[in-house]
């Protein structure tokens, strides 16, 4: 018999079965999900790290399943991450809500319990981070914010475990909270009346209608599409009556609303907060400064740039890949399963499936694991420690007036310094930019432009290895057509450009169990999804081959590859290959690398970083912006990448 | 309130104490609500920690960053030294 009986049983009377932990961005929502489910999901010190809903089940009852959702910056939400949050409150089967907040910033968390308070869900209070509220001489009495607001309030410490047994244990008296507020009464009429209009066309099972009046009246563009669902035609009614509150006043009603919440979580604030005087100012704010000052910040990002070439550009690319590469693979793995393959199914096509030119391991795993693993192991590390820092906000702030100059502001910088990681999760990262244009912008500039770590991983190996003038003129181009596309696009494509307003998460020294745990996910990451297309690759390159059509295509390119870029006939294969992965096409490249002058060596790589990244990826713009957006995208970005190899092409042979 | 003068955000030295006054009325809707979610509300105390090359300002423990053109929008008063 099992004796490891769940709590609850699956015919438990309560057949609601979601846990939501909800609240603000970076307050510590994934660490916490991490701790009650043992589910791992990407923890990062910036807003933003989670754009998705994941769930799993709870550690201490099997019948619930928690969801982690994006944090919100408030609700009514504005991008789609947001939306993604709203989404799981009005569909998913809630019992309950954990609401995670920051005790060091207590009347922002509150401002959301106001409006949480108004759905009428069952709700707990976790005041995450107390360690770095008590550090900041912050004090919170929980006892009476508990019997304020009639639901439990627990003090945590995500991080380090502290409150999560007193937290599980406050999940069964969760309660619905008493309201914060009522609004001013012109606001509260309004408020009332909407309420009655939802009670009668479209009464959510869950939420209450007052919490969704509010939102509605706020411009929840979710609860919105829920209405209108629901309540068929009289939705107008709903509508005429958001119009006449909006005209009867001179501001707007979503401000009013949100400013009044803001005032009653400012007064309850006070009554059970306390701010220690006299305070030094924590060491990790003055560097957080100087990161983002006026003149420190460049020297600082040039530190780190360097710290990260040397890193990856030189242990990474040299010392580990010449211990792989030539002395582990080109001296021991290789001849011997050469010799393996000869001895046992003698010379043919079969050994040559293997060990051959386009061989199965000879390439594919050859440079999968001894040219690129490295590479991409050591830069996913020394990403991970700057994730955790802090330091990749900072950079928004430094880079926002590059960014202005492409129409866009420094929240972008986030998306495209993770498309160095990985372009395909970079693209999903996009929703955290609040509108279309700022993300079909970015999302075109990652394809085109951002090389990720696979990529940078074959282009430091490459270049690297040949000459290091090379390696500049391919990141100075590449930061030129980015630049230039992104100015281009930003005149363009129509709309406004919105100004900055960021919060900078405070600085942190890393947790390294949480650098290697997200370098381990990457890894995996790496190891089953681009190896097995490494290998697909060079499956075809074998194919093609022996069918003889790669001669055919080396005819068909060479008017392109050979008169317009310079290169070898042979690389005609490599753009074929790119079609694929980009990297994959570079590594081709690679390959054939004993053929190439330096020259030719820099015009090719820039041709392949420019090129569409990889299907992964193409899959996700599709997703996330449609088929034809996709479709225009590859349309611009292949002719781009020949365009600008041929250019460079012409340029080097003048100048270099 | 106080009958201080109202000064931009913009123009306040580095390293002042202030307190809200009022949003512009030119401010975006929106970017005032998100100014709000921020929690930069009106009458509550900032310290300006950074002028540029963004305005930088702590507001309960939390360095928000503003480009000029939003704190050119924003109306505050300087606090005396001894203020909280
Ligand atoms: N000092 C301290 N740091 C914490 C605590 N909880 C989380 N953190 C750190 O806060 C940062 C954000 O944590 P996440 O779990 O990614 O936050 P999140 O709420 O999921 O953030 P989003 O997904 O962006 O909404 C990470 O750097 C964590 O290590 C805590 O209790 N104390
Ligand atoms: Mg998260």
């Amino acid at each position: 018999m099992d004796l490891t009986l769940p709590r609850t049983s699956p015919e438990s009377p309560l057949d609601h079965t979601a846990m939501l932990l909800v609240g603000h961005p970076n307050v510590g929502k994934s660490v916490l999900f991490h701790r009650l489910t043992g589910t791992y999901v990407n923890v990062s010190n910036y807003p933003g790290t989670t754009v998705e809903v994941s769930r799993a089940t709870a550690r201490f009852d099997r019948a619930l399943s928690l969801l982690d959702t994006p944090g919100v910056l408030s609700l009514p939400g504005r991008s789609d991450d947001e939306r993604a949050t709203m989404r799981a409150l009005l569909h998913e089967e809630l019992r309950l809500a954990v609401q995670v907040g920051d005790a060091k910033n207590l009347r922002r968390t509150l401002t959301l319990t106001a409006l949480l308070a108004e759905l009428g869900v069952p709700m707990v209070l976790a005041l995450n981070m107390s360690d770095e509220a008590s550090a900041r001489g912050v004090a919170v009495d929980h006892k009476a914010l508990s019997e304020v607001l009639r639901i439990p309030v627990v003090p945590t410490i995500a991080t380090g475990g502290s409150g999560m047994q007193p937290l599980i244990d406050a999940l069964d008296v969760a309660k619905a909270p008493a309201p914060l507020l009522h609004y001013d009464t012109d606001t509260e009429a309004v408020v009332q009346e909407a309420t009655a209009l939802v009670e009668e066309l479209a009464p959510h099972p869950r939420l209450a209608s007052r919490g969704l009046a509010i939102l509605f009246l706020g411009g929840d563009s979710e609860v919105e599409q829920w209405l209108q669902e629901k309540s068929g035609d009289d939705y107008a009614r709903l509508v005429a009556l958001r119009c006449a509150a909006d005209a009867a006043s001179s501001e707007a009603l979503a401000a009013r609303l949100a400013a009044e919440r803001g005032r009653a979580a400012d007064a309850l604030t006070k009554t059970v907060m306390d701010q220690s005087a006299h305070l030094r100012r924590p060491m990790a704010q003055r560097v957080g400064q100087l990161a983002v000052h006026r003149l420190w910040g460049w020297p600082i990002l040039l530190a780190v740039l360097y710290v990260v070439y040397e890193l990856v550009g030189v242990f990474g690319a040299e010392t580990l890949v010449g211990l792989f590469e030539e002395q582990l693979f080109g001296e021991v793995l290789n001849p011997a399963v050469t010799d393996f393959f000869n001895r046992i199914f003698g010379a043919g096509w079969f050994t040559d499936l293997f060990v051959g030119q386009y061989g199965l391991w000879t390439m594919g795993m050859t440079y999968a694991l001894a040219l690129i693993l490295p590479i991409v192991t050591t830069f996913f590390l020394a990403f991970g420690v700057l994730e955790d820092s802090g330091y990749f906000s900072r950079l928004s702030v430094i880079a926002n007036r590059m960014f202005a100059m492409l129409g866009l502001n420094g929240r972008a910088v986030l998306p495209m310094v993770l498309g160095l990681g990985c372009v395909t999760m970079a693209t999903l990262t996009t929703r955290i930019l609040h509108t279309r244009r700022e993300r079909l912008i970015t999302t075109f500039l990652m394809a085109l432009a951002i090389p990720c770590s696979a990529q940078l991983g074959v282009v430091l190996g490459l270049l690297g290895g040949m000459t290091f003038a090379g390696t500049v003129i391919w990141a100075v181009t590449i930061l030129f057509v980015l630049l230039f596309t992104g100015w281009l696009a930003g005149k363009l494509v129509k709309g406004r450009r919105i100004p900055l307003v960021t919060e900078l998460p405070p600085m942190r020294l890393p947790v390294l169990g949480n650098v290697l745990k997200k370098t381990g996910g990457r890894l995996k990451w790496y190891l089953i999804e681009v190896i097995p297309l490494f290998l697909l690759g060079t499956f075809i390159m074998y194919m093609l081959d022996r069918l003889g059509i790669l001669p055919w295509i080396i005819r068909a390119g060479e008017p392109l590859v050979t008169g317009w870029l310079g290169l070898p006939p042979e690389a005609s294969a490599a753009f074929v290959m790119g079609f694929l992965r980009r990297d994959f096409g570079a590594t081709g490249l690679f390959a054939l690398s004993s053929q190439l002058s330096a020259e030719q060596a820099v015009v090719g790589m820039v041709t392949l970083t420019l090129f569409i990244p990889c299907i992964a990826s193409m899959m996700m713009i599709i997703k996330e912006q449609g088929a034809r957006t996709a479709a225009l995208m590859v349309g611009m970005i292949v002719p781009t990448a020949f365009l600008v190899g041929g250019i460079l092409h012409q340029l080097l042979r003048i100048f270099w | 309130m106080s009958n201080r003068e109202h000064l931009r955000l913009i123009g306040v030295p580095v390293g002042s104490k202030i307190r809200l006054a009022e949003f512009d009325p030119a401010l975006d809707p929106l970017q005032r609500e998100q100014l709000l979610a921020y929690g930069l509300s009106v009458g509550h105390p900032l310290e300006v920690l950074q002028q540029s090359p963004l305005t930088v300002v702590l507001c309960d423990h939390v360095e928000i960053a503003l480009e000029h053109a939003v704190a050119s929008d924003l109306w505050v008063e300087k606090l005396p030294r001894h203020a909280p």
